[in-house]
């Protein structure tokens, strides 16, 4: 069981990004580009989304 | 000469009663509708994707929904750990410890509160929530893949 946020996000993101680019494209070289972007940007997006939401309190 | 090469490039479509095979495959078993039309890598991975992610879900202590008439939504959420196919038993089975789809009764039903005690037990654990997450998204994976297995069965995507 992992108990980090962030690792299960990570986890996460790897998964939905390699179903996709196998999904999606037929070729090695567009899988991993899709992996990396779809990936990478799950996570920095999530990242940049938590560092907006920051100063807003929970109530 | 070039129009044969079209032909040959163009996916193979299958009758009908082979694309509701592939269909039924697929949600048998993630990727096995793949397999059967000749896709191994990718049934392979499919298979191993699907399966990390519903494992992830179960060992997060995610639950399986239930039907509840008063709350549409659960409908949806039913439907979708369904479409992971035989995998959602084992779900059902570890969250309630039986197979069961919808909340029986009325409340304080002994059978209702059984279930819900052990679903409430569920949801305090602190990993619930990337539990249920990662187990909705087995389903929707694998609804994917069954259209996808229609589309390369019917000859629209190779």
């Amino acid at each position: 069981m992992i108990r980090s946020h962030f690792l299960n996000m990570v986890v996460f993101s790897g998964l939905v990004a390699v179903f996709f680019a196998f999904l999606t494209q037929n070729d090695a070289k567009n899988r991993m580009r899709v992996v990396l972007i779809l990936g990478g940007s799950m996570i920095v997006l999530s990242l940049v989304l938590a560092y907006v939401m920051y100063p807003f309190p929970i109530r | 000469m070039s129009e044969t090469m079209v032909e040959q490039a163009a996916p193979r479509a299958r009758s009908a009663a082979g694309s509701f095979v592939a269909c039924a495959l697929a949600w048998l078993v993630p990727g096995l509708g793949h397999l059967y039309l000749g896709k191994k890598g990718r049934a392979a991975v499919f298979f191993l994707v699907v399966a990390a992610t519903f494992g992830l879900g179960i060992a997060s202590d995610g639950a399986a929904s239930l039907i509840e008439e008063r709350q549409p939504l659960t409908f949806l959420a039913t439907f979708d750990n369904v479409a992971v196919g035989p995998f959602d038993l084992v779900g059902r089975y570890l969250t309630y410890g039986t197979i069961v789809y919808a909340l029986p009764g009325e409340e304080g039903d002994p059978r209702r509160t059984r279930l819900v005690d052990r679903q409430r037990a569920r949801v305090r654990s602190v990993t619930y929530e990337y539990g249920n997450t990662f187990l909705l998204t087995a389903g929707l994976m694998n609804l994917l893949l069954i259209l996808d297995a229609f589309d390369i069965a019917t000859g629209r995507k190779e």
